[in-house]
């Protein structure tokens, strides 16, 4: 009766365990193919608009011409 | 030293017309930009430039000098940042229109001249 048992429940338990084991998900980390590729083009764009934003304010500061 | 110096000078009035003419130059308009812009006759556009609102010889003299000014002004800035001298005047001419006073002219969007 007790032996019964202990193997329904190591069945079990193995069952689940077998069913768990499924269900884990593969994490597979592998490197790029290609470089990595950042885009700096917007930050530098955004400096030069400050530059010239700066520039044009002492332009405008002169009356004799604005 | 000195002396000999002002009455060489003294001696040729020639130079010294020169030397006047030299400095009446520096305002040889008879209207100045900011009386221009204040009297209606000049105002600001979009982009960048000034434009004749009311017609006169006098306020396009002097806008097309002022004009001249700025356009080698945006150009400096475009070349020394490698953008397009366009750009600047375009940005130039809406910080001009935020600045400019009130009552003074400005160019709306349907590129009307509006007062502001």
């Amino acid at each position: 009766m007790k032996i019964i048992q202990l193997q329904q429940v190591s069945i079990g338990t193995l069952l689940l365990l077998a069913a768990l084991q499924g269900c884990a998900p593969t994490v597979k980390i592998e490197p790029p193919d290609k470089p990595i590729v950042i885009n700096l083009n917007v930050k530098i764009e955004h400096e030069i608009k400050i530059k010239v934003d700066k520039e044009l304010d002492q332009l405008l500061s002169d009356d004799k011409l604005f | 030293m000195k002396s000999m110096q002002l009455k060489t000078l003294l001696q040729k009035p020639t130079l010294l017309l020169l030397l006047g003419l030299s400095l009446f130059s520096l305002n040889a308009f008879a209207m100045s930009l900011q009386e221009a812009k204040s009297q209606g006759y000049l105002g600001e556009q979009l982009n960048g430039y000034l434009g004749l609102v009311q017609n006169n010889s006098e306020a396009k003299a002097v806008m097309d000098d002022v004009n001249n000014k700025r356009r080698a002004h945006y150009e400096t800035i475009a070349k020394k940042n490698n953008i397009s001298a366009a750009d600047v005047a375009k940005l130039a001419g809406e910080k001009a229109i935020a600045a400019t006073d009130k009552g003074n002219y400005v160019q709306n969007a349907q590129g009307k001249w509006v007062k502001k």
